[in-house]
């Protein structure tokens, strides 16, 4: 009885949603309570803030066509990391002689950690998130030329 | 690395993100790899309506460029589990699953019938919903571990994954395609076009698989 | 053991939950397309709690799977709820009529979003382009920057091989990475920016 009145309510697919929700909702609730968690201080890709340096808060460490220092988790399998870390262009190394906020702008340049990561070192994370983007576009294109 | 997967036989590295191949994965790589080369050179077949108590059926018009674009939407669908099967990053898994998600509901999305649309639109927000559980569970087990790689995370020594986080993720790929969110995808079969709808099942059955070997491994 | 992870985490489940019953709560269906936007926040919070350099690149992934998926649910929504009519008036700003002068300023954003390159710079740039396209109403070469999208798309994966084999030419790779992602995101943004249906 109760079982075929379950069964009925699951397969309303609009009932879906608010059933994945009410999971997730009651998995978060469990998760406040199991809480204090530990935080591992052996991360990967350590932020350090150096407030003096003109790229704060994107200072690198190392300067252009040298070699940065950095946590990465395989070091055998990426020999050259730490170049593009240090890397700045002519235009952005300039900007950082010329005022102390160049880190501000500095994540839109190439070069730096952050392109370090996202090209080279985890560069699968991003190939794998522009074929998300690129899906959903064939998808939503397809969509709007067929009604169109 | 004695889990449940076995002994790694290759290991295919990418950076930090490193693939590997063991008899479980591998097995799981090479039925995805399978279907979709059938995906590919196999043909569409039509849904045929027979009016019972009569000789009267009427076969659905489906137009090439459906056809062609749902063979895409399957052929990526079958990459990107091929790809979640191989991973052995947690965030990499994660990014994998929800690629998979959304190729399901591009499979579907393109079929005009309204009710398999709303269908797919249900199941799409369940999709994306689900990508809060899966990333917040990768990005928790690097806080706790500081680390990502599963090959890391599998070694006798290291940091046990707490419970709750691998129940996020389980939860996480359910959403993206499994068990009673099932529901929705009864509706979606109704939708013509064989071999492409049958992908979505198949590839939801090799995330679900894989999901299991990564929260016992870890 | 409460360290400021665990609280900033216990903060950030919270309001999770809060978006998760409101979409328990909600029946429409653009409601809770907006809802699952909100509630995406708190993943994104859980990803920047980690605190280190890697959290901000795992963002950047997050964000994107979320806009994507946004993208192409809200198409789905406008298809199944037949919303085939919108007829959309062109920007009626007295400058950008058909007027010579605003051509500098797709020019300047254009060529800033170059300077800039990377995901801000394609950002920077399709928003040149959007401008350009409103204010000329012309959509004839749309065929031409779909290709463009493709063709660096294309680019983007050879600067990830040269990373991934030959190491040693990383300077040729990170400028392929980023010309490609410059042109990737200017394109797709110039499509999605204009892509509202016909003028009338």
């Amino acid at each position: 009885m109760i079982i075929s009145r379950i069964s009925r309510f699951i397969s309303n697919f609009d009932n879906l949603l608010a059933l994945f929700a009410g999971a997730c909702a009651v998995l978060a609730v469990l998760f406040v309570l199991f809480l204090p968690l530990p935080y591992s201080e052996d991360q990967l890709y350590p932020k350090e803030i150096d407030e003096s340096s003109p790229l704060y808060p994107y200072e690198r460490g190392g300067t252009p066509f040298e070699r940065a220092d950095i946590h990465v988790q395989y070091p055998e399998n990426s020999p050259f990391a730490g170049y593009v870390t240090a890397y700045l262009t002519p235009f952005s190394l300039a900007l950082s002689r010329l005022t102390p906020h160049a880190g501000t702008t500095i994540v839109a340049h190439p070069g730096g950690i952050l392109d370090e990561i996202l090209y080279n070192t985890r560069g699968l994370d991003t190939v794998v998130e522009t074929t998300i983007l690129f899906i959903a576009f064939a998808i939503g294109s397809y969509l709007f030329r067929k009604g169109s | 690395m004695i889990g449940i997967g076995g002994q790694p036989l290759f290991i295919l590295p990418f950076g930090d993100i490193v693939l590997y191949f063991t008899p479980f994965t591998l097995t799981l790589f090479i039925f995805a790899l399978v279907f979709t080369v059938l995906v590919i050179i196999s043909k569409p077949e039509r849904q045929i309506d027979i009016v019972f108590g009569g000789d009267a059926y009427l076969a659905k018009e489906i137009s090439i460029s459906d056809m062609k674009f749902r063979r895409f939407m399957a052929i990526a669908c079958g990459l990107a589990s091929m790809g979640a099967m191989v991973t052995g990053d947690i965030f990499d898994f994660a990014l994998f699953t929800s690629l998979v998600g959304i190729c399901n509901v591009g499979i579907v999305a393109a079929v005009k019938s309204r009710h398999v649309q709303n269908a797919a639109y249900q199941y799409g927000l369940v999709a994306m919903s689900a990508t809060v559980p899966l990333f917040a569970g990768a990005a928790i087990v690097a806080a706790t571990t500081g680390t990502l790689s599963i090959l890391q995370l599998a070694l006798p020594g290291a940091t046990k994954v707490p419970l709750l986080v691998k129940a996020l993720l389980t939860l996480g790929v359910m959403g993206e395609g499994m068990a009673p969110f099932y529901a929705a995808k009864a509706e979606m079969f109704r939708a013509p076009g064989a071999p492409y709808v049958i992908m979505c099942s198949l590839s939801s059955l090799l995330i679900f698989l894989r999901v299991i070997e990564v929260v016992l491994t870890v | 053991m409460w360290n400021e992870y665990s609280v900033g985490l216990a903060l950030v489940m919270i309001s999770a939950v809060i978006g998760f019953l409101a979409l328990l709560r909600e029946q429409d269906d653009l409601h809770r397309l907006l809802i699952i936007d909100l509630v995406e926040i708190p993943s994104l919070a859980i990803i920047a709690l980690l605190g280190t350099d890697l959290a901000e690149a795992l963002i950047l992934p997050g964000l994107v799977v979320g806009i994507a998926e946004l993208l192409a649910l809200s198409q789905i929504y406008v298809t199944k709820e037949g919303l085939r009519k919108r007829p959309v008036r062109g920007l009626h700003i007295e400058v950008v009529e058909h007027a010579h002068a605003p051509v500098i300023i797709p020019a300047l954003l254009v060529g800033y979003g170059i300077v800039l390159s990377g995901f801000t710079g394609g950002a920077v740039a399709a928003l040149g382009a959007i401008f350009f396209v409103m204010s000329r109403g012309s959509t004839d070469s749309y065929e031409l920057v779909e290709m463009a999208s493709g063709i660096a798309w294309a680019a983007w994966i050879a600067s990830f091989f040269v990373f991934m084999f030959f190491p040693q030419y990383w300077y040729a790779g990170v400028m392929g990475a980023a010309v490609g992602i410059l042109v990737k995101v200017a394109a797709k943004m110039t499509l999605v920016g204009s892509m509202w249906g016909e003028a009338e």
